[in-house]
C-alpha cells in the first residue's frame, strides 16, 4: 500500500485531472466487465498498461509484480471454474479417479480464459486510478459526486492517520527491537501485544488532542475543506471518449454476434 | 463608530481574572488563580516547566477549555462559552500545536490550510486566494504538492503555521514552536514569528529556550505548577534568581556573562545591557 502511495506521487500523470482520470477508469471498467470478448479485455489491459507504464512513468518491473498479486487469486479462483468432479469424462481432459473423472469442457475452458482476461482487464483500470491519482484528489471527485460527506471525511481522517499509526507501529518495534523484545517466539508475541496495547493508547490520545487542534479552528463538526483542481484538457476529454466509445462499440458487437 | 472607540481604549489582548482549571480526575490544579494581562502587539514568552500549566492555560485563552473559576477577556470582551462566543474566540485567538501530527489532520498541504478559513465563513473563491497567499509567505510552494507523511518535521510546523496564519488572528499562540526542529528551520519559523510581530500581531509563545526568550521577548511569563511565578520585562523575570530558581531554569547566558565581565572591569557598565551574544561581543570589541 505504501508502494503504491509512492509510486502515485511520483506518476507523471499525477496533475491531469482528476474527475477525467476517475471517469476513464470507471468507464473503462464498466465497459470491459460488460463485454463479453476477450479481444476488448486485450485492448483495455495493454492501453492502461501503456498509460500506467510509458505515460506515468511507473517502473515496468514493479508494475509486472503488482500485477503478479491479483494474478495469484484469479490462478486459484479459474481452477475452479475449469475442474469438474463428474462420472462421465468432458471434452477438454480428463484424468479418471477411481469410478470419477477430474475433468473439464473445452466450453468451460475458454470461458474461464475469458474471465481470467476480463478480470485481469478490470484490476489494470484500478490499478491505473490508484498508481496515477493521489487520494486526496480521488476523495474530490467523490465529493463532486455527492457521496455523503462522512464518508468522505472519515476516508480523508484514515487515510493521514494509516501513516501515522504506522510510523508510531514501527518506532515501538525499533525500541523493542533494540531492547532484545524479539529475542524469540515467547517475546515476540508479548512485544507484539505490548505494541497492540500502546498504538490503542496513543491512538485514544492522539485523537483527543485532534479533536482540540480542530476545534482551535472553529470546527463545527463538518470537515470543510477546499480542493485543488487542475484543469481538464480538451485534447484529454476528447481521446477518453474516442476510446470509450470504440469499447462500448466492442462491447455491443461481443453481445449481438 | 462606537465600536471603533472601544477598541481603541481597550488595549489588553488577552486578560485572566483569577482563572482555575483542574483535569478530570486530578486533584491538582492545573491552572490556580493565574491573574495576567496581555498586552496588544507584543511578544510574550511563556515559560515554566513541563507540567507548569502552560498548555492549559493556552487551551483556555482558546476557548478549547472553560476554567472552572475566573473570568477570561479576550480584546476586552468577556469570553462567552455559547457557540457563537466561542466562535469569535477561536477567530481572535489562533493556537499552533507543539506537535504537527497533532494538528494536521489531511495528507493535502492546500486542503488542511483551507480547513480553518472555510470554518471562518468566507467563500471559497477568497478562501482559495488567502490560502494561495499563505503558501507563498511562508515558503511552503516547492512541498505544497507533497503528501503530509511525506514532509520533514520543520515542513510540517511551517504548514501547522500557515494553519492559523490563513485565519488571520490577532492573538497568535505558539506551543513550544522551535522544539524538535532542525536549526535551519528553527531560524525560518523564528524569523517568519519576527516578522509577524512586526505586522502588530500579538504573540505567546511557550518555550524552555532561555537565552532565545531573553532576546526576543517584550515580556516574560513565569509559570510553575499553576502559577504565575513573575511576570515582567526579561530583563526582571531573569534577574529574578530565586524566581528562576524555583522554575528550574538558569539565567540567560548573556546575562551572566555580562554581569562577569563587569565585574571584571572587562567592559563599561555604562548603557543597555546587551540582549544576545552578538551584542555581547560588539560590546567588548567596540
Amino acid at each position: 500500500m505504501i508502494v503504491i502511495d509512492k509510486l502515485c506521487y511520483q506518476s507523471k500523470l499525477r496533475y491531469v485531472n482528476a474527475s477525467e482520470k476517475f471517469a476513464y477508469a470507471v468507464l473503462t471498467l464498466i465497459l470491459c466487465v460488460a463485454s463479453r470478448s476477450a479481444l476488448t479485455a486485450a485492448v483495455v489491459f495493454s492501453v492502461n498498461a501503456w498509460l500506467t507504464v510509458a505515460k506515468g512513468g511507473i517502473p515496468p518491473a514493479r508494475y509486472g509484480k503488482m500485477l503478479l498479486i491479483p494474478a495469484a487469486f484469479l490462478l486459484v479462483s479459474t481452477i475452479a471454474l475449469v475442474v469438474n468432479l463428474s462420472r462421465v469424462p468432458l471434452d477438454a481432459f480428463a484424468f479418471p479417479m477411481g469410478g470419477w473423472y477430474l475433468t473439464g469442457s473445452t466450453a468451460s475452458v475458454l470461458e474461464a480464459l475469458r474471465l481470467c482476461c476480463k478480470a485481469f482487464a478490470a484490476v489494470t483500470c484500478l490499478y491505473f486510478l490508484s498508481l496515477t491519482t493521489v487520494m486526496t484528489d480521488i476523495l474530490g471527485v467523490l465529493r463532486k459526486l455527492h457521496i455523503p460527506g462522512l464518508v468522505i471525511e472519515l476516508m480523508m481522517l484514515i487515510y493521514r492517520f494509516i501513516f501515522l499509526l504506522m510510523e508510531t507501529a514501527s518506532a515501538i518495534t525499533v525500541s523493542q527491537d533494540s531492547r532484545l523484545g524479539n529475542r524469540d517466539y515467547r517475546t515476540k508475541l508479548r512485544s507484539f501485544g505490548g505494541m497492540g496495547s500502546a498504538l490503542l493508547v496513543r491512538s485514544l490520545k492522539r485523537s483527543g488532542v485532534l479533536y482540540d487542534a480542530m476545534e482551535a479552528r472553529c470546527y463545527d463538526g463538518e470537515l470543510k475543506v477546499l480542493s485543488e483542481e487542475r484543469p481538464a484538457e480538451k485534447k484529454e476529454i476528447l481521446c477518453i471518449a474516442g476510446y470509450e466509445a470504440v469499447l462500448l462499440g466492442m462491447a455491443i458487437w461481443s453481445w449481438v454476434r | 463608530m462606537k465600536t471603533d472607540k472601544i477598541k481603541e481604549e481597550n488595549n489588553w489582548a488577552v486578560e485572566t481574572e483569577q482563572i482555575s482549571y483542574t483535569y478530570e480526575g486530578n486533584e491538582k490544579k492545573a491552572l490556580d488563580e493565574v491573574s495576567l494581562k496581555l498586552k496588544k502587539g507584543r511578544k510574550i514568552a511563556f515559560m515554566g516547566g513541563n507540567g507548569s500549566g502552560k498548555s492549559t492555560l493556552f487551551l483556555c485563552m482558546n476557548g478549547i477549555l472553560k476554567p472552572q473559576e475566573g473570568r477570561l477577556r479576550i480584546s476586552g470582551s468577556p469570553v462567552e462559552y455559547t457557540r457563537k462566543g466561542l466562535l469569535d474566540v477561536r477567530r481572535k485567538v489562533g493556537i499552533v500545536f507543539q506537535e504537527p501530527d497533532d494538528q494536521l489532520f489531511s495528507a493535502s498541504v492546500f486542503q488542511e490550510i483551507s480547513f480553518g478559513i472555510l470554518n471562518l465563513g468566507v467563500d471559497e473563491e477568497s478562501a482559495r486566494k488567502e490560502v494561495e497567499k499563505v503558501i507563498e509567505k511562508l515558503g511552503i510552494t516547492p512541498f505544497r504538492d507533497r503528501p503530509a507523511h511525506a514532509l520533514s518535521g520543520g515542513q510540517k510546523k511551517l504548514v501547522s503555521i500557515a494553519d492559523i496564519l490563513v485565519m488571520h488572528p490577532e492573538v497568535l499562540i505558539l506551543d513550544e514552536p522551535a522544539s524538535s526542529l532542525d536549526p535551519k528551520h528553527r531560524k525560518l519559523v523564528r524569523s517568519i514569528i519576527g516578522q509577524l510581530s512586526e505586522s502588530g500581531m500579538t504573540i505567546l509563545m511557550a518555550t524552555h529556550d532561555v537565552d532565545y526568550a531573553f532576546a526576543w521577548a517584550d515580556e516574560i511569563v513565569l509559570l510553575h505548577e499553576g502559577r504565575v511565578l513573575r511576570q515582567g520585562t526579561p530583563r526582571e523575570v531573569c534577574g529574578d534568581a530565586e524566581a528562576m530558581e524555583q522554575a528550574n531554569l538558569e539565567q540567560p547566558a548573556v546575562m551572566r556573562l555580562y554581569r562577569r565581565l563587569v565585574q571584571k572591569g572587562v567592559i563599561d557598565p555604562a548603557g543597555e545591557p546587551p540582549k544576545t551574544i552578538e551584542d555581547l561581543e560588539r560590546r567588548i570589541s567596540g
